[in-house]
């Protein structure tokens, strides 16, 4: 297995898992608006979903610094990823948008808690469709080179 | 539409069982691009394709071949 492609899978499970416990943590509060109610909630949740990136695209910088271990053609694959990154991200967006639009529409406003949800989702969609893509660009290179 | 094809595996044997590993290091890139190249499932650009020929002492010509259908 490459190295990208094992951070790839790393990256993958992380994101798994913190997408789950972050659903769990929002069900246990009870609803929704107990995140916009608690400052320790949103302040937790901010510090997960800023740090935990952070801190693993640092070490991904510093182990794939190397030929070694990443080349062209890891190089070919992060791009063709990043195009699922994007597709994942804005159909994400055009999701939100038209379901806060129809559900809202008689209020005639969107409550704000929806802007972290939708800042959270985002980030999520956005780490797990790259690493996602970037298997599949891994197992599809192998199979039809 | 043509098909590049390689004797990186031959040539390999040829300098003394060199490894993919050594072959990688030596031309600055991952073992699983030798493997790749080796099956005939990437194909790699012109300045890898330089330095791999170089890594193994022969020409671009040597290691790569242009098969034209």
């Amino acid at each position: 297995m490459a190295p990208l492609q094992k951070r790839a899978l790393y990256s993958f499970v992380i994101g798994l898992v913190l997408t789950i416990a972050l659903i769990i943590v929002l069900v246990l509060q009870g609803d929704i608006t107990a995140f916009e109610r608690d400052l320790s909630l949103r302040l937790f949740m901010y510090a997960v979903l800023i740090g935990v990136p952070l801190i693993y695209l640092v070490l991904v910088s510093l182990t794939l610094r190397k030929p070694t271990q990443f080349d062209e053609r890891d190089r070919l694959i992060i791009e063709k990823s990043s195009r699922a990154q994007w597709l994942a991200v804005i159909f994400s967006l055009v999701v939100w948008t038209i379901a806060l639009t129809e559900i809202y529409r008689d209020q005639g406003q969107v409550p704000v808690v929806f802007l972290n949800l939708i800042f959270m989702s985002a980030l999520i969609i956005s780490a797990l469709a790259q690493s996602l893509g970037i298997l599949v660009g891994y197992w599809d290179m192998n199979r039809n080179g | 539409m043509g098909r590049i094809e390689n004797r990186i595996r031959r040539l390999r044997f040829d300098h003394d069982e060199m490894t993919q590993e050594e072959l990688a290091s030596r031309a600055g890139c991952t073992r699983q691009t030798i493997i790749a190249l080796e099956q005939g499932k990437y194909v790699p650009s012109i300045e890898l394709a330089f330095r791999i020929a170089r890594a193994l002492g022969a020409s671009l010509e040597e290691v790569f071949q242009y098969e034209h259908r």
